[in-house]
């Protein structure tokens, strides 16, 4: 007769098992929301089989926003425009009084509001005169007109696949036996309405493109070794055909021992195009920096004023590159070891305050090393900025000049900030605080553009002065 | 059968889980009678010495500047104590209603360390860098405005690090950074500007 087992070890095994069962579970759902100020995920609640999404999570990061909870009533309030909504009702009303419908029953958990996912743009439109498009199979919201299309172009001689974006990306890449993948997790790029294409070329025999839960795919079925290369300041991706290793063509006459050389050497892509500067929107993720106002935390200021620093940039025709483009949080050591990989002649890291008005733009307060090194020397890690403390200054005085310029208040000094100490080019921090006394004068599209104007003149002013003095 | 000895030990031990159980609850009650009562926490230790000047860096928010602020006061002739007392006195002008560059409550220093004439430790306790607002600014004022009183008192100081309840702490608040020594030269030439 079996051993029979104790109810306490039947008890641990079910507990376990279901345990486990937890633990394989499909990934956590989440909408992928691509705003102009910053792109960020929204978990998804599924109930009785309907996707919800919480209201809180979803407009915060995009504006001002109050919530009173009356017993089963939560009334929100957002840039101005008001909603009512009711426990298990899936009717709302607005402030103009319009009586509008969920698809399904409002939900209130733990005093948080909830409503379906398919009724979100119907909710930005109504209460924020927002208009946005939701893709409920990848679970993407567009608000605003923030989703992009691409061109494909196929091109020879030699043979490769250019891919123009209207704004920058930065896929990853995954270069299989005869397919190439790029993946776009932060970029809102759409269909532009060929998915499927054959080309029937020796190099490339199709492409396909289809949005996935969190970002999209792009899949180039190639029939020859390829390689990626981005270009243009993220522009341009450009998917070529490895060339063969053919035998060089010997020249009539005989070459100089120069032209020979280079003849000898195999043909390789084009390097990728190096960034002047390196934009570092600081804090990410948990770590939210100072929080601006109830609504406003530094984090998405710092990264949205990034991006529009970004555009003024590339406007400007600034090869430009960002640490991070969306809410996500790296050390000090990555953004450092971003910005020194990266050949960039300017790193700047942006902040933002609530105390001061203006702008503060400060330098690195490294000390000198050892009596007797040079500034060819090998530095320590955390004294690396040193030899770059003139070019910090250079580039501090610029930005002075262009926001003084523009009518900003601006104060430049040192400070002891990381990851200043260890950035081997010029390196700066930027701190913005709002012109008036009111915080969320830092959310304002207004003030985020006057001053991404001001640094952007200054950095276009730099040009040349800084590759020059490295 | 349960023996009768058996019988007693347990009824034994259930008395004194039950008398422990009552101890517990009214030492628990005890403490909470005491925390909830008034906080009395002497900012400024009281200090037998002469008088002489004591020059206290103030920060302002409202114009983000730094001023030397000449007051009297008794001085102990230990520089260790003497450095305490000048940021214990400058801690409690951030902490006043009204003040131009307001502390967290419950912010205090614990202790100055001089390991050598030049160079010195301030222990600050965790209210203070748990509660202090966040910002390169608001950040470096603090610790600028510290450094400097510091630098007043003790004439050799060449430089200062920053610990927080005896442990090492990256930052401030997020910004500023509190994990290397500070050059009081450099932070005094840093700041000329804010002067």
């Amino acid at each position: 007769m079996p051993k029979e087992h104790p109810i306490s070890v039947r008890v641990t095994l079910l507990l376990l098992l279901l345990l486990l069962a937890i633990g394989f579970a499909a990934e956590p759902r989440r909408v992928s929301v691509y705003a102009p100020q910053t792109n960020y995920q929204v978990d998804i609640l599924v109930r009785d089989g309907v996707d919800y999404v919480g209201i809180t999570d979803l407009l915060e990061p995009l504006g001002r926003l109050e919530s009173h909870l009356e017993g089963k009533k939560l009334i929100l309030v957002f840039n101005g425009g008001a909603a009512e909504f009711q426990e298990g009702k899936r009717q709302y009303r607005t402030r103009s009084n319009n009586k509008l419908e969920l698809v399904s029953n409002f939900l209130l958990v733990d005093g948080r509001g909830y409503i379906p996912a398919a009724s979100i743009t119907q909710l930005l439109s109504s209460i924020a005169g927002q208009s946005a498009e939701f893709h409920a199979g990848p679970r993407r919201l567009f608000i605003g007109s923030t989703q992009f299309h691409y061109s494909a172009e196929l091109r020879r001689a030699p043979s490769r696949l250019v891919l123009s974006f209207p704004t920058p990306v930065n896929p990853s890449s995954l270069i299989e036996r005869n397919r190439v993948r790029l993946l776009f997790h932060r970029e809102a790029v759409v269909s532009n309405g060929a998915d499927n294409v054959s080309y029937g070329d020796p190099f490339l025999a199709s492409t396909s493109f289809t949005e996935i839960p969190g970002g999209a795919e792009f899949i180039a079925n190639i029939l020859q070794p390829a390689t990626v290369s981005i270009s243009d300041g993220g522009h341009t991706v450009t998917i070529a055909a490895v060339p063969s290793p053919t035998p060089v063509p010997i020249a009539p006459a005989a070459p100089t021992a120069g032209q020979a050389a280079n003849q000898a050497r195999p043909t390789v892509p084009a390097p990728r195009s190096r960034p002047f500067v390196i934009l570092d929107a600081a804090h990410g993720g948990y770590e939210t920096g100072a929080v601006l106002s109830p609504t406003l935390l530094e984090k998405n200021v710092n990264l949205a004023l990034a991006r529009r620093l970004q555009k003024e940039l590339d406007a400007r025709g600034i090869p430009v590159v960002l640490t991070r483009v969306a809410d996500n949080l790296l050390t000090w050591d990555q953004r450092a070891v971003s910005a020194n990989t990266s050949h960039a002649s300017l790193y700047v890291a942006i902040h933002a305050s609530g105390s001061g008005h203006g702008v503060r733009v400060y330098t690195s307060m490294v000390g000198a090393p050892q009596a007797g090194q040079s500034k060819r020397s090998f530095m320590p890690w955390e004294l690396a900025q040193w030899p770059y403390l003139e070019q910090s200054g250079m580039a501090a005085a610029a930005l002075v000049v262009e926001c003084t310029a523009s009518g900003l208040p601006v104060r430049s000094s040192a400070a002891p900030l990381r990851p200043l100490n260890s950035i081997t080019v010029a390196a700066i921090a930027v701190e913005v605080a709002p012109q008036g006394n009111s915080p969320d004068e830092l959310g304002s599209a207004e003030y985020q553009q006057k001053i991404a104007a001001a640094l952007a003149s200054g950095i276009a002013s730099l040009r040349g002065k800084l590759e020059v003095a490295q | 059968m349960i023996s009768r000895k058996l019988q007693y030990a347990v009824a034994a031990l259930v008395l004194a889980i039950l008398a422990m159980g009552f101890y517990l609850v009214h030492l628990k009650r005890k403490a909470e009678t005491i925390s909830a009562g008034p906080v009395t926490q002497a900012l400024t230790a009281p200090v037998i010495g002469p008088a002489a000047q004591m020059t206290l860096y103030l920060a302002s928010d409202e114009d983000n500047s730094l001023r030397p602020n000449t007051i009297s006061s008794a001085l102990p002739s230990d520089p260790g104590e003497r450095g305490r007392l000048a940021l214990h006195t400058l801690v409690a002008r951030y902490l006043q209603t009204g003040s131009p560059h307001p502390l967290g409550t419950g912010a205090d220093v614990h202790d100055v360390y001089l390991l050598d004439p030049a160079s010195a430790v301030v222990n600050l306790n965790a209210a203070f860098a748990n509660t202090h607002r966040s910002g390169i600014e608001v950040e470096q004022l603090t610790i600028f405005s510290m450094v400097l009183t510091l630098k007043a008192q003790l004439p050799q100081l060449t430089r200062v690090r920053f610990l927080v309840d005896g442990k090492s702490r990256d930052t401030l608040a997020g910004h500023i950074d509190l994990a290397g020594w500070l050059d009081v030269a450099m932070v005094a030439e840093a700041s000329k500007s804010l002067q």
